[in-house]
């Protein structure tokens, strides 16, 4: 006869899920509160792109390492304008041709957005002031590492609610720029 | 690549009820909301073991941001007792492993249903809504593609209708529960059926305020920092219930939100809807020494 004791054990989560409410977490503080820097459970995309990206998703890297783990999420691997998560570096003339070509929604489904997230120098590099949503006044970020057409690029891109969302990454350090905040280069 | 890597050990159930797969859209969907605030964004709304209807939406939220180290406190209506809040809270302690609390100040996650705490919320804390009906635009607009249109080109012009209709018949907005506010100047939303009382609490707050609406699978939110302004006219303000002159008869307090007790006899009490600050103030008279956060209203006047 089963007994109706309590749980044995509370559960617990495992390492991997873990990983991804932590890396959660920090895009959604992050993106919150535009420019301030939250904490990865681990370095780089990596976290991100597990968290975030599973067989629903397509995707897009030029990252060869970043490939082999996207892989195993079960996504589509597709072409930069079709892609919803797009994995790559921002520091080429090349990226900035890319990036112009990234799904930025429409009016009707501004979801549709796409999710970039790319290496960047964090707290060094070129001022920016931020405002918009999240941010009490007015803040400043520095990020480097970056092409200097980048915000030129975003710029056109984000015809609110259109837009991309931005997650920069510097080791296990993470900011976030979402649509709705107004960059401004210093 | 092997079938070991691909797969997990067995286990009873997902940590958090709900699978890997549908938390990472849970995640997905939580920063398109979070990035165009007040932007209804469509989700699956996935099976919970509660009907769809009593808090689906604001649970699958909960959920996939719970970890063993959240402190959760479930409020209905106020309430931290009622059914329906007792229910979930111990549910989500149930599959998460996580804290409950009744204090506002303790709680790290606080889902909601109808009713924002009094005592202000930190930069830490992050509020969840259940919402049972998302559209501020259906009473105008039932066709969901037609609303959907008129949110694209913040076409928002029946609704002042609505509320100009509602001054020309009654004197003044009668509008309570879900009063349409404009989020960052761009999108209206229905702010779920918090009275008016708790509107301006969501106005350039400390916190991350999620809305999700589990039967119509629509989610949205509203970040720290963000203008939600009620709609209003320039010549008729903005008012909140009238129930800064009204006294707990249970606690005592003044100057907060309070429900209306019917009495024998024809008259009516008042007890402060915040249930949690009530047996506060109930037990500092008592002797004990409660810590009370600060209030959003302090003698029924909205603090800035």
């Amino acid at each position: 006869m089963p007994t109706l004791t309590a749980d044995p054990q509370l559960p617990e989560p495992d390492a991997a899920e873990a990983r991804d409410n932590a890396t959660f977490h920090a895009v959604l503080q992050a993106l919150s509160r535009p420019g301030t820097v939250h904490g990865l459970p681990g370095a780089g995309a990596c976290p991100v792109a597990q968290a975030l990206v599973d067989r629903e998703c397509r995707v897009w890297t030029d990252d060869r390492h970043l490939a082999e783990v996207l892989a195993m999420t079960g996504a589509a691997m597709v072409a930069p304008e079709l892609a919803d998560h797009l994995f790559l570096s921002l520091a080429s003339a090349e990226a900035m041709d890319r990036l112009l070509r990234v799904r930025t929604g429409s009016r009707l489904y501004p979801d549709q957005g796409a999710t970039v997230v790319a290496p960047a120098r964090i707290s060094q590099g070129p001022a920016l002031d931020l405002a918009g949503p999240g941010i009490a006044g007015a803040a400043r970020l520095c990020l480097g590492g970056l092409h200097a057409d980048i915000w030129r690029v975003r710029a056109r891109l984000n015809r609110y609610p259109q837009g991309i969302e931005m997650l920069f990454h510097d080791g296990a350090a993470l900011v976030a720029l979402p649509r709705s905040t107004t960059v401004t280069e210093v | 690549m092997t079938l070991a890597s691909l797969t997990r050990p067995w286990r009873a159930f997902s940590y958090g009820f709900l699978d890997a797969s549908a938390k990472r859209e849970m995640r997905r969907k939580m920063i398109k909301a979070v990035a165009v605030p007040g932007c209804q964004m469509p989700y699956a709304s996935r099976e919970v073991p509660i009907a769809r209807g009593w808090g689906t939406g604001g649970l699958q939220v909960t959920l996939t941001l719970v970890n063993p180290k959240s402190v959760v406190k479930v409020i209905d209506q106020g309430a931290d007792d009622s059914v329906n809040a007792a229910s979930i809270r111990r549910f989500l302690t149930r599959v998460s492993g996580a804290g409950a609390t009744n204090d506002t100040l303790a709680a790290s996650l606080i889902q909601s249903r109808h009713r924002i705490p009094e005592e202000k919320l930190r930069a830490d804390q992050i509020l969840i809504l259940q919402v049972p009906n998302p559209e501020p635009l259906r009473p105008v607009e039932p066709n969901m593609s037609a609303a959907r249109q008129m949110h694209a080109d913040a076409d928002y012009g029946r609704l002042w209708l609505t509320l100009y209709e509602q001054i020309v018949r009654s004197g003044r907005v009668m509008q309570g529960a879900s009063y349409p506010s404009m989020v960052n100047g761009r999108h209206v939303m229905s702010p779920s059926p918090i009275p008016r009382w708790d509107v301006p609490k969501l106005h350039m707050a400390d916190h991350l305020t999620i809305l999700s609406a589990g039967r119509e699978k629509r989610i949205f939110a509203v970040p720290p920092h963000t203008r939600v302004e009620p709609l209003v006219f320039d010549d008729v303000p903005y008012r909140v219930e009238d129930h800064a002159g009204l006294t707990c008869a249970r606690s005592g307090l003044t100057g907060y939100f309070m429900n209306e007790i019917p009495q024998d006899g024809g008259g009516s009490a008042h007890e402060v809807s915040d249930s949690e600050l009530g047996v506060k103030a109930i037990r500092r008279a008592e002797g004990e020494d409660p810590e009370i956060g600060a209030t959003w209203y302090v003698d029924g006047e909205m603090q800035r």
